[in-house]
C-alpha cells in the first residue's frame, strides 16, 4: 500500500472515489475506509494524529503499522495475523455504511433492512471496537439509538449480547414493542389519468445524497413528462418510493420547481406543475429532471458522469449481501423482518 | 479465548506501541479476565483507562510506561508488569461478575457498572483475592460495593430549592450586592500569551506558561469583552446584550435549560445536584453563596484557571469560523482540522445538508455552542473542585468540539426521523 504524508496527516492507501461506496470508522487520531465494492479487508487510513493512532494502528495493518509510522512511503500488510479486531472495525463501518446508503429498491429487488435491526448489531459491534474508537462514549451513543428491539429466534443470540452489553454500560434500553415499519406506499391516490398529449418525456436517476436514506427507490428512474392540455403545458413527475417515509419531495426541471405531493394508481409519488410552453424549446442538456428533499438537502450542481455506473454497482452488492453468509446479521435478514 | 499477538520487532525499531504491548501481554492472562474484556479479547477501554494505567502500570510514576510509544528497553518491564498483576486481575474479574449478578438482583440499573465497579472491584482483589475462596463472604462484600457505590450524598435538588426559598430575602440582597460591584475589567493584554500555550498543548503542554497564563490574570483579562454589548451574546452564553443580574429561580428542567448566563441560580447548580458526582459538592448553604459571587466575576466563574481555559477555548475556535489556523499541530489547526474532518463525515454519512430554518439555528453557530459547552464543563468541574490542569487541557478543549459535532449529529437525525414521521419540525 502506498504511504502519502500531506501537511494534514498521512494517507494510507487509496481512499474510495465516492462517498456512496465508503463504509467509515472514526477512529481515535485516524479515519479508517473500506470500499464497499471491493473484498479488501484492509481499510485505506487518513491519520491525522499519529501518536494516538500507533497505539492500534498495528490491529489494522499488523507489521506494517511500524514502517506506517516512522516515514515509509510503501508497506506490505501481511496476510497472515489475528485480525478479529479489524475485522470488527470492518462490521461497524459496514453498518454504518448501510445505514447511510443501503440502497432499498423495490425495483431491483433490493429488501429494506430493519433499522431496529441495524441499531442493535451496530451497538453490539461498536461494544467490540470501543478501545480504538474517537468517541469515548461511543457505546453508550450507539446502546441510546437502539430504539425498540423486538427479539424472534433470528435474532435471539444478537438480542441477548445487546442485553449483556447495555448491562455492562448501565443504558436502559428503549421498550420492546411491535416494530414499526412503514409499507410501501400502495395506496391509490388520485388516481386520475393524466390527461392530454405528451410531448416529450424522459427519465433521470435520483440523486441518492439529496434524499434520506430509504425515501426513493434507489434503482428506479424519476420520470418526467411534458403534457399539453387545454391549451397549456405541464410538466408532469412521477418517483418510486422506497421503504421509507421521508420529509416532503421536490423535483426541479430547468428553472421550473414542482412539488411532489400527489401519489399515483401505481404507488409513486407524483407532482404537476404548469410550465410556459418555452420549456419545450430546452436543450436537451438541460432537460435533466432532479428530485430532492428539499429539508434534507439542495440540488447540487457538477456532473457526476460515474453515477449510474457505480450505483448499479453498489445495488448489486447489495442484492448479493442478503443471505449471504458472510454479510451482517441486518444484511442476511434484510426483508424478513 | 486465549489468543496470542504476534509481532515481528525490527531491528531497527526502539519503540514499540503501548497498546500492542499491553494487548500481548493481556492475552496471555487468558479467559480469567474475560470479563474486562471485548469480545474480541483486548481489554475494554475502562479496563485501560481505571485499571491498568492508574493502578496497575501508573505511568505518573512510571514515565517509561506512560501513553504512546515504550521504549524497547522497557518491553518485558511492562509486560511483566501485568503478568504478575494477572492474579489479581483474574480475581477483579472474578468479582465484577459477582457484582454485577448483585446489583441485577438489588434492581439497580443507573450509572454505569464499569465506572462505578472497577476499582472497587480491583480493591476486593487486592483484599481478599478470588471471591470463591471464601464463598460465604461474597454476597455481602459485592452488596457493601453496591452500597458504596451508589450513596448518594451531598446536596439534593430538593435541598437546594428549600434552601433558596427559606432564605429568599438574604439571598436576594447578596445578590444585589454582589452584582453593585463588579470587578473592574483589565482590558490590556498580559504579558503570557495564550497563543504560544494553545501552539503547544496538544503535544507538550507549557505548565510553566499555563501557570503565567493564570497568574497574568488572562481569564479575567479576556472576559472584559464580555461586557461589551453583545460580547457574552457572540459568546453564545446569553441571548441577552449584555449579561444581566440573575434571578433565584426555583424549578429547573434536564431539557431546554437557558444559555448560561441567563439561567437562574438554582438552574446553574441543577446539573450538578443532580449528577452521580455530587458528593463532591460543597454544602447546599456555601453551594449557592459561592454560586452568586461568581455569576458576578468575569466569564461568571470563580477560578481563574478555569476562566483562562474559556479564554484559551475562545482562541483555539477562532479557525472554526475561518479565522487563522496558527501554526500546524497545534490547537487551534487541530481543531480545525476536527471541524473539516467532520464535513467530510456527514456527506459520508449522507446527513442532511440543508435543514429548515427551526433545526439551522439549533445546528449553526459552533463557536458559540463550543464556548458554551465549554462553559458548562468547566463550571462544573470548579463546583466539584476539580481544576483543569495544563497536561488535561487538550483533551478538554478537543473533547468539547467532539461532544459538540456528535450532538449536532443526533440532533440533525432525530430532526429528520421527526419529520419523516409527519409530526412538526
Amino acid at each position: 500500500m502506498r504511504v502519502e504524508r500531506t501537511e494534514a496527516g498521512v494517507l494510507v492507501g487509496a481512499w474510495p472515489a465516492h462517498a456512496e461506496r465508503t463504509a467509515l470508522l472514526e477512529a481515535r487520531g485516524a479515519l479508517l475506509a473500506w470500499d464497499v465494492l471491493a473484498d479488501d479487508p484492509v481499510p485505506s487510513a487518513r491519520i491525522h494524529d499519529l501518536d494516538r493512532a500507533a497505539d492500534w494502528l498495528w490491529e489494522v495493518y499488523g507489521t506494517a503499522a511500524a514502517a506506517i509510522t516512522s516515514g515509509a512511503a510503501e508497506v506490505t500488510v501481511p496476510a497472515e495475523g489475528d485480525w478479529r479486531v479489524r475485522d470488527a472495525c470492518r462490521v461497524v463501518a459496514h453498518l454504518g455504511w448501510a445505514d447511510a446508503w443501503w440502497p432499498a429498491s423495490p425495483t431491483a429487488g433490493v429488501p429494506a433492512l430493519d433499522p431496529a435491526l441495524l441499531r442493535a448489531e451496530l451497538a453490539v459491534a461498536t461494544g467490540s471496537v470501543e478501545h480504538l474508537l474517537d468517541a469515548e462514549d461511543a457505546v453508550e451513543r450507539a446502546l441510546a439509538a437502539v430504539g425498540p428491539f423486538t427479539a424472534d429466534p433470528a435474532v435471539d443470540a444478537l438480542a441477548a449480547r445487546l442485553v449483556a452489553l447495555a448491562e455492562d454500560y448501565g443504558v436502559v434500553l428503549a421498550e420492546a414493542a411491535v416494530p414499526s415499519r412503514s409499507s410501501f406506499a400502495l395506496a391509490a391516490g388520485g388516481g386520475e389519468q393524466a390527461e392530454g398529449v405528451t410531448v416529450l418525456s424522459g427519465a433521470d436517476a435520483v440523486d441518492w445524497a439529496l434524499v434520506p436514506q430509504g425515501v426513493v427507490d434507489a434503482a428506479a428512474d424519476a420520470r418526467w413528462s411534458l403534457v399539453r392540455r387545454q391549451g397549456s403545458t405541464f410538466l408532469e413527475v412521477a418517483v418510486s418510493p422506497g421503504p421509507r417515509s421521508g420529509p416532503p419531495l421536490a423535483a426541479r426541471f430547468g428553472q421550473v420547481e414542482v412539488a411532489l405531493d400527489d401519489t399515483d394508481g401505481l404507488g409513486r409519488v407524483t407532482g404537476r406543475a404548469p410550465v410556459p410552453p418555452t420549456v419545450l424549446l430546452l436543450p436537451p442538456a438541460q432537460r435533466v429532471l432532479t428530485v430532492y428533499a428539499p429539508d434534507f438537502a439542495s440540488p447540487a450542481a457538477g456532473p457526476d458522469p460515474d453515477a449510474r455506473t457505480r450505483r448499479a454497482a453498489i445495488v448489486a452488492r447489495a442484492r448479493s449481501r442478503v443471505g449471504s453468509p458472510t454479510a451482517t446479521l441486518t444484511e442476511r435478514l434484510a426483508g424478513r423482518r | 479465548m486465549v489468543s496470542t499477538v504476534r509481532t515481528q520487532a525490527q531491528p531497527a525499531e526502539v519503540a514499540l506501541p503501548r497498546g500492542l504491548l499491553i494487548a500481548q501481554a493481556w492475552s496471555a492472562l487468558g479467559d480469567a479476565v474475560a470479563p474486562l474484556s471485548n469480545p474480541e479479547g483486548r481489554p475494554l477501554a475502562r479496563t485501560v483507562k481505571l485499571i491498568l494505567d492508574p493502578l496497575v502500570l501508573r505511568p505518573v510514576q512510571n514515565p517509561r510506561f506512560a501513553a504512546g510509544a515504550v521504549g524497547i528497553e522497557h518491553v518485558d518491564a511492562l509486560r511483566d508488569r501485568i503478568t504478575e498483576a494477572g492474579p489479581v486481575l483474574a480475581a477483579t474479574a472474578a468479582w465484577f461478575l459477582v457484582v454485577k449478578k448483585e446489583r441485577r438482583k438489588a434492581g439497580i440499573t443507573d450509572g454505569n457498572p464499569q465506572d462505578l465497579y472497577f476499582q472497587r472491584c480491583y480493591e476486593l482483589a487486592s483484599a481478599h483475592g478470588d471471591p470463591r475462596l471464601d464463598p460465604a463472604a461474597v454476597a455481602g462484600r459485592a452488596a457493601a460495593v453496591l452500597a458504596e457505590a451508589h450513596r448518594r450524598e451531598g446536596p439534593t435538588l430538593a435541598g437546594l430549592r428549600d434552601f433558596v426559598t427559606g432564605h429568599d430575602a438574604e439571598l436576594t440582597r447578596l445578590l444585589d450586592t454582589a452584582w453593585a460591584h463588579p470587578p473592574v475589567p483589565r482590558r490590556e493584554p498580559g504579558p503570557a500569551r495564550p497563543e504560544a500555550f494553545l501552539a503547544t498543548c496538544a503535544t507538550t503542554p507549557d505548565r510553566a506558561l499555563f501557570a503565567a497564563l493564570v497568574a497574568d490574570s488572562a481569564g479575567s483579562r479576556s472576559a472584559a469583552e464580555l461586557d461589551l454589548p453583545g460580547g457574552a451574546r457572540v459568546r453564545g452564553l446569553t441571548d441577552l446584550d449584555r449579561p444581566a443580574r440573575p434571578v433565584l429561580g426555583h424549578g429547573a428542567a434536564k431539557q431546554n435549560l437557558p444559555k448560561p448566563f441567563d439561567r437562574s441560580v438554582v438552574e446553574r447548580l441543577f446539573g450538578a445536584v443532580t449528577s452521580p458526582l455530587r458528593d463532591a459538592l460543597d454544602d447546599v448553604p456555601a453551594l449557592v453563596r459561592q454560586e452568586i459571587s461568581r455569576s458576578a466575576g468575569p466569564w461568571q466563574l470563580a477560578d481563574e484557571t478555569g476562566r483562562v481555559v474559556l479564554a484559551l477555548g475562545w482562541e483555539a475556535t477562532v479557525a472554526l469560523v475561518g479565522g487563522p489556523p496558527g501554526p500546524a499541530g497545534g490547537a487551534t489547526a487541530r481543531l480545525r482540522l476536527r471541524w473539516d474532518r467532520e464535513a467530510y463525515v456527514h456527506r459520508a454519512l449522507r446527513m442532511p445538508s440543508s435543514m429548515p430554518d427551526g433545526v439551522r439555528a439549533d445546528v449553526d453557530g459552533v463557536r458559540e455552542a463550543y464556548q458554551r459547552r465549554l462553559w458548562v464543563r468547566v463550571h462544573g468541574r470548579e463546583l466539584r473542585h476539580d481544576t483543569v490542569t495544563a497536561d488535561e487541557l487538550w483533551d478538554v478543549l478537543d473533547g468539547v468540539l467532539r461532544s459538540v459535532v456528535l450532538d449536532q449529529r443526533d440532533r440533525l437525525r432525530s430532526a429528520l426521523e421527526r419529520r419523516s414521521a409527519g409530526g412538526p419540525s
